[in-house]
């Protein structure tokens, strides 16, 4: 793997950068404005070959970015990952990925992940190469790369085919004698973690509500880090509720504004899930001439897609979701104070 | 914020171990007609559902999937369990989910959460032995209740081409390992019910007798199996005895899908049939027909009709919270 491109993206440096000592002043944890569109964002940190870490996980999705992923015809690609729907399987679909290390592949309630089973058992379009881990080992494979050691110990896979068809995970005897056996389960450092949050700021503050998933030990275990949200805010705001910060800014390379970025499912506070659209995604992936179809309809720069949708339909979307939850607390709003309660 | 009380909260409150509600004590939070008699009709998934809510007793910390196991998680919460506690691999722990899970971080598993927190935290609690009951769903099983949900070989397939990739493991093999005991939810299939697996995803009684206690395993592994014919637990070696068929099904019929020679319990039981007021929350959190399948709905409704229904039965649940 050739190094990424540390440069600097566009936008001008955060004006109290030269106050913190530590970092590259390009680096990601250079106190720098990292916002930048999603073409360069893509283009710069996923080159073919990379190994990729996608965040969320059937909510929260980076789907956006997985999308333009594809739009940039990617391809090699090793994903790093827990367990994957639609984008996944779109990107295996549309040849981008040789490899994947994970605990769960499909598309939804309602459908199989067609493009995946379609690549593993009949190498259509090319052969995807599976390596199994449970759900506990992918979070701890990202652990482990969040600490920078080897390996972390754990109780689950013991006993099972898993290991066996993993090579990358030993079975061993406690060394500290206690007799137990412990599956060893290897570090995962992806070149890059591509994570969509609900919002954060121009350095790289990133604030999720509701469930986290892997994200905060994905986000630590990647060289690179892509942040996409739903909405770029001041750094006051950031710093009214800094408990919600899941990934904080030296951990972040790029900041991206991606409004519905993980449609078609859930971000939490913002929007509920078009079931609709991903059962049509898997009835159009079940046959190769469909879903090349799907990929020319949808695959299309992220304002195109929107558009398509309807702003009709993307905001019965957001009615959905606030008759469940309620929007993250912003900066100063009253509504905040009287929901604080 | 006003919460029912029902028996078992009272219960709780006062520092009791909530009882199990049956009979008249449920109160159950639709409007139907002599909800405690029993059905008159009822699908065999409603069935499989039901069955699997009654599998998890109030008070418990009940670990549940996507799919059936959610919406039986669902169920048991609205109707004879109000104080078991849901806990799903996404982070969420508590929640009141006012309609069907349509996947792992679906927003619903917000509403009255009372933890949001990260996959890893969860299976950490997973395997230190905090969660009581897990519901899994598996593609295959052997007679120690061992599961695969990898992948089917096939005649001349390997794990790299396999005749058909199944998803994996998810949260399946941590669950088996380490929650207190497990549930496992599948179809009765003599493909699926075989003697020998594919591959073992998940761990239920490996070979048998004490292996389990032999491999350090902190969960007691699988307690029953249903299926869309019967109910099946496990005798002290570990394997598996077929406890109870389904209305209409006969012992014969659930040994001639089974690989095995079945072992069947002395006093072999009829399931016992979902009530009114069971099928009635069933179909009220499914409005959509997106779990329990009994029609094409789901493939057929349109976006607008889709969003209308859904809000409207989250509306009639959270109306009675």
């Amino acid at each position: 793997m050739t190094p990424l491109d540390h440069g600097a993206v566009a936008g001008e440096s955060f004006p109290d950068a030269a106050g913190v000592a530590s970092g590259s002043p390009t680096g990601s944890r250079s106190r720098r404005d990292k916002t930048t569109d999603l073409e360069t964002a893509i283009d710069r940190y996923v080159p073919d070959g990379a190994s990729v870490a996608f965040g969320g996980m059937g909510g929260r999705d980076p789907e956006a970015a997985a999308r333009e992923i594809v739009r940039q015809e990617k391809s090699g690609l090793t994903v790093l990952d827990d367990a994957r729907t639609t984008l996944f399987d779109i990107m295996v679909g549309a040849g981008c990925v040789d490899r994947y290390v994970g605990s769960w592949v499909g598309t939804s309630l309602i459908s199989q992940g067609h493009n995946v089973r379609n690549a593993v058992e009949n190498d259509v379009p090319h052969h995807l190469e599976m390596r199994d881990v449970s759900n506990f080992g992918s979070s701890l494979m990202f652990l482990a790369g969040a600490m920078d050691v080897p390996f972390v110990p754990t109780r689950s896979m013991l006993e099972t085919d898993i290991p066996e068809h993993n090579p990358d995970i030993e079975v061993v005897e406690d060394p500290l004698g206690s007799g137990d056996d412990l599956a060893l389960v290897p570090a995962a450092t992806p070149d890059v973690a591509v994570i969509h949050v609900q919002r954060a700021d121009r350095l790289g503050n990133a604030q999720i509500w509701g469930n986290v998933v892997n994200d905060h030990l994905k986000a630590r275990a990647a060289d690179r880090v892509v942040v996409t949200c739903e909405e770029v805010v001041p750094t006051e705001t950031i710093q009214r509720h800094p408990e919600l910060t899941k990934i904080p800014f030296y951990a972040v390379d790029a900041v991206v504004e991606v409004p519905f970025g993980s449609h078609p499912w859930h971000c939490y506070g913002y929007y509920y899930a078009d079931l609709p659209f991903y059962r049509e995604y898997g009835q159009r992936s079940r046959d190769r001439e469909d879903f090349l179809d799907w990929l020319d309809e949808w695959v299309v720069p992220h304002e195109e897609y929107l558009e398509r949708i309807g702003a009709e339909r993307l905001a019965t979307l957001e009615r959905m979701e606030a008759q469940l939850n309620d929007l993250p607390p912003v900066d100063g709003d009253a509504e905040e104070e009287e929901g604080s309660r | 914020m006003t919460s029912r009380q029902h028996p078992a909260a009272v219960d709780e409150a006062e520092g009791r171990t909530p009882e199990t509600l049956s009979g008249a004590d449920i109160d159950y939070p639709v409007d139907v007609d002599r909800p405690h008699e029993t059905a008159e009709d009822y699908s065999l998934t409603e069935l499989l559902a039901v069955s699997a809510a009654h599998e998890i007793e109030n008070g418990e910390l009940a670990f549940i999937g996507v799919g059936m196991s959610l919406i039986s998680g669902i169920l048991a919460k609205h109707t004879r369990s109000p104080d078991c506690q849901l806990v799903t691999e996404s982070g969420y722990v508590g929640s009141r989910p006012p309609g069907v899970v349509q996947s792992i971080s679906d927003t619903v598993l917000g509403v009255d959460a009372l933890f949001a927190s990260n996959q890893f935290q969860i299976f950490t609690d997973n395997q230190r032995g905090l969660f009581d009951v897990g519901i899994i769903g598996a593609g295959q099983i052997d007679r120690y209740g061992n599961t695969n949900s990898t992948v089917v070989t096939g005649a001349d397939g390997t794990y790299d081409h396999p005749k058909v990739r199944l998803p994996g493991s998810g949260g399946s093999n941590d669950i088996m390992t380490s929650c207190g005991r497990s549930v496992v939810m599948m179809r009765q299939d003599e493909r699926a019910f075989t003697t020998d697996l594919d591959y073992r995803t998940a761990p239920g009684h490996l070979d048998g007798g004490d292996a389990r206690e032999r491999a350090g395993f902190r969960g007691d592994g699988p307690s029953a199996v249903i299926t869309d014919m019967a109910i099946f637990r496990f005798d002290d070696d570990g394997e598996m005895v077929l406890s109870a068929t389904h209305p209409g099904v006969g012992v014969d019929d659930v040994r001639a899908e089974v690989q095995w020679d079945l072992q069947v319990a002395d006093d072999v039981s009829t399931t016992p049939e979902p009530t009114r007021g069971e099928l009635a929350v069933l179909r009220a959190i499914d409005p959509t027909d997106t779990v329990l399948r009994g029609s094409d709905y789901i493939y057929e409704v349109g976006f607008e009709e889709w969003s209308e229904r859904v809000m409207e039965q989250w509306k009639a649940f959270q109306d009675t919270q």
